[in-house]
């Protein structure tokens, strides 16, 4: 047992952290942004409310003083993230992240699943180059894992092949297509309307689908010898709580 | 090319980004955003050589795409070019894609010199007092995606040498062989992770302040600049909180392009992108004189 670890304080944490915000920054920020902005008020005021939803995570994070071995399985879950990405990177959108941040939130929880996705959107950028899109993938990849873990734990869909495949590719093709062509239909400036979201979609389309593709087929290929291999370390070494 | 912009405390170079990246992303101003795109070509073609050229190709497309999408969608305006199966194409829309591309590349050429000049190494010595634990995940991700990369050859030669060539065989058997090395590595990895724990902390990790070291010190030049970098940020949100930013596309075109004070708006604008290269024209100088001097 490591004396400096108290787990009770992140959970103290996170709620206040996140009624500060919830309650007064992003109102604050609503109310200056449309009141004193007058051009692209909406990708300023989207931009900071994704950041402002991923600080409390990160601050929980810090605060609780995680133990040696929490960092260490986030580094390599996400290091592993972004090593098949790489190893995968001829064929365009066709890589394993997506697969592999579900798998953490299903063996990590919901906390674990947001940092390994926000994480190695974060470094795999790092590494192949940062961007506007930056904040948007890092908020859609964090929220796959934090959606996986929840909806797992409640118990919608089971950790088996096939109904965990067709939950990935949903997730890939909806919500992390939903928040990054959000954030292009932002950054290309076109009106915030459901007709220029769907014009976003119908661009990107062949993109998205395989990137949903390579998430659902990767999830049945790789998902139950890997939950297989992170449930026997955390019996063998009692390593993920 | 030698880049002295990159010799700088982290904390100017980060700030410097941050700054520039947020001007171009506020204003929708025809010449502040042309401006941006100016310098931050210059600075990218100065860093990154051949590089941007090839970009630029690649960049090409997207500009003229974002351009031309932006009336297709959005038909407000009152001059109007033509119409495009019932819906009318207006000048305004155009001019408003027009400079919607132009925002967009000066971020994105922008973010192209961030990625040269802001290294990791400079990324984590800035934020390890912020947030240590994740600047500690981000520095032993770093390290380990070249060490899975290596590890994956390392697997794929052994598996190769018991007669599973993953790129050899049918179709399915590729895959199998594939997943296979992607199995062992996942295992490895894992019980790699073990021992790097526990070697953490049987080293006493937690326990205390963490030391690290670092080659970046703040000295006069960089408060000299640090100091010029704010005073330029500060005419501008001076300036921006005047309304000299405000532009409206829609229903006419209605831009204030001149007016005394927008000149000094101007010049602020074009110091704080020029910045870098500036900083590198003068290290040159000095290095010419200082030479013709031996």
């Amino acid at each position: 047992m490591q004396h400096t670890n108290n787990p009770g304080k992140g959970v103290r944490i996170r709620p206040i952290v996140t009624t500060l915000i919830v309650g007064i920054v992003i109102p604050i920020t609503l109310f200056f942004g449309t009141a004193h902005m007058t051009e692209r008020k909406y990708y300023i005021i989207s931009l900071l409310v994704i950041i402002y939803a991923m600080l409390p995570f990160f601050i929980a994070f810090e605060k609780r003083r995680p133990k040696a071995r929490e960092l260490v399985i986030i580094a390599v879950l996400s290091a592993l993230a972004i090593a098949s990405r790489t190893a995968f990177f001829m064929v365009p959108q066709f890589k394993p992240m997506g697969a592999i941040v579900i798998i953490s939130g299903v063996c990590l929880g919901a906390e674990g699943g947001f940092l390994v996705g926000a994480i190695s959107a974060f470094i795999s950028n790092m590494l192949f180059g940062q961007g506007p899109w930056t904040p948007w993938q890092m908020f859609g990849f964090g929220i796959m894992g934090l959606l996986a873990a929840l909806l797992f734990k409640t118990g919608i869909f089971s950790a088996k092949r096939i109904p965990l495949s067709l939950f990935g590719s949903f997730l890939t093709y909806f919500v992390y297509g939903g928040i990054v062509n959000t954030g292009v239909l932002m950054m290309t400036n076109l009106p915030l309307s459901l007709s220029g979201l769907i014009s976003v979609f119908t661009t990107s389309f062949m993109f998205d689908i395989t990137h949903a593709a390579a998430t659902g087929i990767f999830l049945f290929l790789i998902a139950e010898p890997m939950i297989e291999k992170l449930e026997r370390i955390r019996t063998k070494y009692g390593l993920v709580e | 090319m030698r880049d002295t912009f990159s010799t700088l405390h982290p904390i100017i170079i980060f700030t410097y980004f941050i700054g520039v990246i947020a001007v171009s992303i506020i204003t929708m101003h025809p010449i502040l955003l042309i401006l941006s795109l100016a310098c931050s070509a210059v600075y990218s073609v100065y860093l990154n050589r051949l590089k941007t050229l090839k970009f630029f190709l690649f960049l090409l497309p997207v500009f003229l795409f974002i351009t031309l999408i932006n009336p297709l969608f959005n038909h407000t305006g009152n001059t109007i070019l033509l119409y495009i199966s019932g819906n009318p194409i207006t000048l305004e829309a155009l001019v408003y894609g027009l400079f919607s591309a132009v925002a967009l590349l000066s971020v994105i050429l922008w973010f192209s010199c961030y990625n040269v000049v802001m290294t990791t190494e400079k990324f984590i010595f800035l934020f390890e007092r912020i947030i240590p634990s994740l600047s500690l995940i981000f520095s032993m991700i770093l390290r380990l995606v070249p060490k899975y990369n290596q590890q994956i050859k390392i697997i794929g030669n052994a598996q190769k040498g018991i007669g599973r060539d993953p790129s050899r065989g049918s179709l399915s058997a590729r895959i199998k062989n594939g997943l296979a090395i992607l199995s062992i590595l996942v295992t490895w990895s894992l019980e790699n992770a073990i021992s790097t724990s526990d070697s953490m902390r049987a080293r006493g990790y937690g326990t205390g302040k963490r030391t690290s070291f670092a080659r970046f010190r703040f000295d006069a030049r960089d408060a000299l600049i640090l100091g010029a970098m704010l005073l330029l940020f500060a005419t501008i949100i001076a300036g921006a909180l005047g309304g000299l930013y405000t532009v409206n596309y829609f229903p006419v075109i209605k831009i204030d392009l001149v007016s005394p004070l927008s000149f000094l708006v101007y010049a602020a604008h074009t110091l704080l992108f020029l910045l870098p290269m500036l900083i590198n024209i003068q290290e040159e100088l000095k290095w010419r004189r200082l030479k013709s001097k031996i």
